[in-house]
């Protein structure tokens, strides 16, 4: 986690933050996945409004995991939930949830503050390493976003549905990309890919 | 202090806790209908593809077809290294290699 968040730090103050920004950025939103695809998104001057529907629909996982941890949480108080739920991140929530279901809430609240706190020490390494480069696309690094879109996703392809949902899904998008302004079609392109797919996809096969 | 920076920032903060937040305070007692669990776990698959290929392919509004194209190679680097499970800023950082050496060779 720390160093996915200088490599965030890094890039980010490339694509023209701040590094106030950048730091404002992880300690309020703190969801790594949407702050990279926020920021080319703001460095091309992309719609304040499709930036934050973008950053939904990309954190609208946390729904489901959430919901899988609540039963853990019965006891605690609501002023400690409020803050938990903050440091919500997949990290920690695989690991609770892989050490004994339902999860221990101490297990995620220990691994949820330890990967805050890397996260936030990588980003401000980070930000103080990324003014050092002087023509980021000479050493490839304008390609370093959608790298890690596509690390991402290629990571999680199992079934073939996979591989046809993010097949289809890529060839919509660029399609949507030369006819909508503003990068609306991630949002659009994501809602319903995802949505047609979830009518035809078999829930019991996972 | 740039405020349309800071005002995207709270609104990204506000929109995120609302994932976050309201089924943990609601302690859920059921989980959630398979049909929508199966949603919301196939977003990733549908956002981040949809997200990627026009970063890498399309240019200020063109669609850049060519194999001469440093990023495209970079792109099935990326996504043949992942799918085979290797590391995943392992496989960024070769993506990111890849397009740096054909950029210095062409």
């Amino acid at each position: 986690m720390f160093v996915y968040g200088t490599v965030f730090g890094g890039l980010a103050v490339q694509a023209g933050l701040r590094a106030v920004e950048v730091w404002g950025m992880s300690v309020l939103v703190f969801a790594g996945a949407s702050q990279f695809i926020a920021v080319p998104m703001l460095a091309a001057g992309a719609s304040p409004v499709a930036i934050v529907v973008t950053t939904y629909v990309v954190n609208m996982r946390h729904y489901l995991m959430a919901a899988t941890l609540a039963p853990a949480f019965r006891g605690f108080p609501r002023r400690w939930l409020a803050l938990v739920a903050h440091v919500l991140n997949d990290e920690s929530f695989a690991i609770a949830v892989a050490r004994r279901n339902p999860p221990d809430p101490w297990v995620y609240i220990g691994s949820a503050v330890a990967i805050f706190g890397a996260f936030l020490a990588g980003v401000v390494v980070g930000t103080q390493l990324g003014g050092l480069v002087a023509d980021p696309a000479r050493w490839g690094l304008d390609f370093a976003f959608p790298a890690v879109f596509l690390a991402l996703v290629a990571a999680q392809l199992r079934h073939p549905a996979d591989w046809l949902i993010a097949l289809v899904s890529a060839v919509v998008a660029i399609a949507a990309a030369l006819v909508l302004p503003d990068n609306w079609h991630i949002v659009v392109t994501g809602v319903a890919v995802s949505g047609v797919a979830a009518r035809f996809v078999s829930p019991e096969a996972r | 202090m740039r405020a349309g920076v800071w005002l995207v920032i709270a609104g990204m903060a506000i929109v995120t806790y609302l994932t976050r937040a309201p089924l943990l305070l609601a302690l859920a007692r059921r989980p959630l209908p398979p049909r929508v669990r199966l949603w919301l776990r196939l977003i990733p698959l549908a956002v981040l593809p949809a997200l990627a290929l026009p970063l890498v392919l399309v240019d200020h509004g063109r669609l850049t077809l060519s194999l001469a194209h440093p990023p495209l190679w970079g792109a099935v680097v990326v996504v043949t290294l992942a799918a085979c499970r290797a590391n995943v800023l392992l496989t960024v950082a070769v993506g990111v290699g890849t397009v740096a050496v054909l950029r210095g060779l062409g």
